[in-house]
């Protein structure tokens, strides 16, 4: 039962004939636009008080800020090791989170019979999306320095990269489901009605209608993994003033032998240093931090554009 | 043309690798370069520990890796009892303290067979601060400190309200002005509240059968530049940070002199270096001995940290360099153990 009353003809002649000018009607707007400033407000706060806080140390130094190592002293000290330790993590959930994500995703939608086994996959999958970030960095120290200690070598840019790509891994396969799932029935029937084969369908007409939209999860989930601190801290991440790789040391010597660090724990160990010089370098971190977040993201949106393109015609 | 899923995937893939290679390139960069420079040793070092001896060692490692670049080093100060704990479990080579190793802990060392040397580096000292307007107070005592700081201060708002403990402990300096007390200081996690647990309310505290801890009503501060600034802003504060912190801002706080028994000393590097000012403590390296033979590395690096070259960063790390004696003591201490 619908116990409001239905807008009677006379009601809507009055709010036809009435005022235009409704004063709860632009409280409400006003009230909504507020909300929205006070958010934008605290954001833009934010931004400028970093980059006024950071443009000494751009200024003085320009672009040698980014090419520099680590170091203790603050005149020396650059992000150089932070941001090829956040790339290569980065790289890590790219190469193996998205493959496997996707899969599990195509498994769960294409294949899977819609049993309790499927509903409960499905259920733990969205739970684990929503479990802090902190809680799996124990797990990475537990699973993958400690008991594959053996295969990953420890605390190394292994242990960190699988343990970020377990933490974004549902994410990925929830994203790819959704996209999966709006795919519209029709055109899987009209691939099996001219005799395609399941993998077929999927792969020729499935995956690239929804492969824009899993690409838009791509770059969120990618963005995640870039600003995670908590995981790495746990995992074995060196939070340090100074750390040198060795110089003979091979590509592969680097991921599997040597220490590693990242971009949002330099920030974190930087705010906690005594000298003054500090406050700066910090906030110029931040703002490297930013922009490379940026460029990450732009580039992955532009590539997805240019499949948008491609797949629509 | 229309090109396949897979292919497109493999191109997305792929723009995102030579993205992450860019920064990687620049490190790979440097290969070339370590062939031409005279051979240093091969072998890597890892630091773990306190996080006040951290900024020394740091310094030191990146003075050594310049000269050593084929050598990989690391540092971190997840604090002195985390350093123990990996070092005892062999998992670093050097562990960095800002107390000795308590016997637990060695004993946990002998379990797993590790030997180690202990090499005394750097003073540091413990300074109770002031905002600088606080004019009325110059010097404590222990007893001073245990009636204001002490596990017995709970609830006391204002100096004035400690004056009758300070009686009973017969304190010095006491009575104090009646002004609102605000006690900002390193939290229970830090080594640097240890200290001062140890050195200023342990012997009075067990004296009275207290626990040998503070009160439990300041604001803990895990970063000490916070610290400072709370001490500075409020005009009647009190609390305590490392001596290098201290001499960061000393135009922004006042160092309170502390009597130790033989009358009011102020923190400096003199009074600290030697001796006279009670509340300083040493700070230490532990090295591994058991791989020496095979790591020359690590013997290149620690023969460097207590050269005159390494140990000058000390003093640049803001902590007070050891007296001569001392010094020697380190060095032939390292000198009969690696060779």
């Amino acid at each position: 039962m619908i116990s409001r009353t239905a807008p009677t003809p006379d009601l809507v002649q009055a709010a036809l004939a009435g005022r235009r000018f409704r004063l709860v009607d632009s409280l409400l707007a006003g009230g909504l636009l507020l909300s929205l400033f006070s958010s934008l407000l605290v954001l833009i706060t934010l931004l400028a008080d970093t980059l006024r806080t950071a443009a000494p140390v751009f200024a003085d130094r320009g672009l040698v800020f980014v090419t520099a190592p680590l170091s203790a002293d603050p005149a020396k000290a650059g992000v150089l090791q932070g941001i090829q330790g956040s790339l290569a993590l980065t790289l890590f959930v790219m190469l193996i989170g998205f493959p496997l994500g996707v899969s599990a995703a195509i498994y769960l939608e294409e294949y899977a019979t819609d049993g309790g086994f499927t509903r409960f996959i499905t259920a733990n999958v969205r739970n684990l999306a929503g479990v802090p970030s902190v809680v799996y960095g124990i797990l990475g120290l537990a699973l993958f320095v400690n008991l594959a200690g053996g295969l990953t070598n420890g605390r190394t840019i292994v242990s960190g990269g699988l343990t970020l790509t377990v933490l974004v891994l549902p994410i990925m396969i929830i994203t790819t489901s959704e996209a999966l799932r709006s795919v519209p029935a029709t055109v899987r029937e009209a691939s099996y009605g001219v005799g395609a084969t399941k993998w077929e369908t999927i792969r020729h007409h499935v995956l690239p209608i929804a492969l824009p939209t899993i690409l838009t999860g791509t770059v969120l989930t990618v963005a995640r993994a870039f600003g995670e601190s908590a995981p790495l801290l746990l995992a074995g991440a060196l939070v340090t003033n100074f750390f040198q790789p060795s110089a003979d040391a091979s590509v592969v010597q680097l991921i599997t032998d040597e220490r590693y660090t990242a971009l949002p724990l330099v920030v974190f160990n930087w705010a906690r240093q005594p000298q003054e010089e500090f406050v700066q370098l910090t906030a110029a971190a931040v703002v490297v931090l930013l922009v490379l977040l940026v460029s990450v993201n732009a580039t992955t949106i532009l590539l997805r554009d240019r499949f948008e393109m491609k797949s629509l015609r | 043309m229309r090109r396949t899923v897979g292919a497109r995937l493999v191109i997305f893939v792929g723009l995102v690798t030579i993205l992450a290679a860019c920064g990687g390139a620049t490190s790979a960069g440097t290969d070339p370069t370590a062939n031409d420079l005279p051979g240093g040793p091969a072998g890597s070092i890892e630091v773990s520990g306190s996080s006040t001896v951290e900024p020394i060692t740091a310094l030191v490692q990146e003075a050594f890796a310049s000269a050593n670049p084929s050598v990989g080093i690391s540092v971190e100060g997840p604090g002195t009892g985390d350093g123990f704990a990996r070092f005892c479990a062999g998992e670093t080579s050097v562990t960095d303290a800002s107390r000795p190793i308590k016997a637990s802990e060695a004993e946990t060392c002998s379990a797993a067979g590790i030997e180690y040397v202990e090499l005394q580096i750097a003073f540091d000292g413990l300074t109770v601060l002031t905002s600088p307007e606080n004019a009325a107070i110059g010097c404590l005592d222990y007893h001073d400190l245990y009636a204001l700081l002490g596990p017995e201060s709970e609830g006391f708002d204002t100096w004035a309200d400690a004056d009758t403990l300070a009686a009973e402990l017969g304190a010095t300096h006491a009575p104090y002005p009646d002004v609102p007390m605000v006690v900002t200081a390193p939290g229970e996690e830090s080594g640097t509240f240890d200290t001062f647990a140890e050195l200023v309310i342990a012997d009075i505290a067990e004296g009275r059968g207290a626990d040998v801890t503070t009160r439990p009503d300041y604001s803990p501060e895990a970063n000490d530049n916070v610290i400072v600034n709370n001490l500075s802003t409020n005009p009647t504060s009190l609390g305590w940070v490392g001596f290098a912190f201290f001499v960061e801002n000393a135009d922004m706080v006042k160092a309170i002199e502390i009597d130790g028994g033989a009358g009011c000393v102020n923190p400096s590097v003199e009074s600290i270096a030697d001796g006279s000012y009670p509340l300083a403590r040493p700070l230490f390296i532990y090295v591994k001995t058991n791989d020496l033979a095979t790591n020359t590395a690590l013997i290149d690096f620690i023969d460097f940290y207590l050269s005159d070259d390494g140990i000058a960063n000390v003093s640049k790390a803001g902590y007070v360099a050891l007296p001569d004696d001392l010094l020697n003591a380190a060095r032939s201490a390292w000198e009969s153990a690696s060779s």
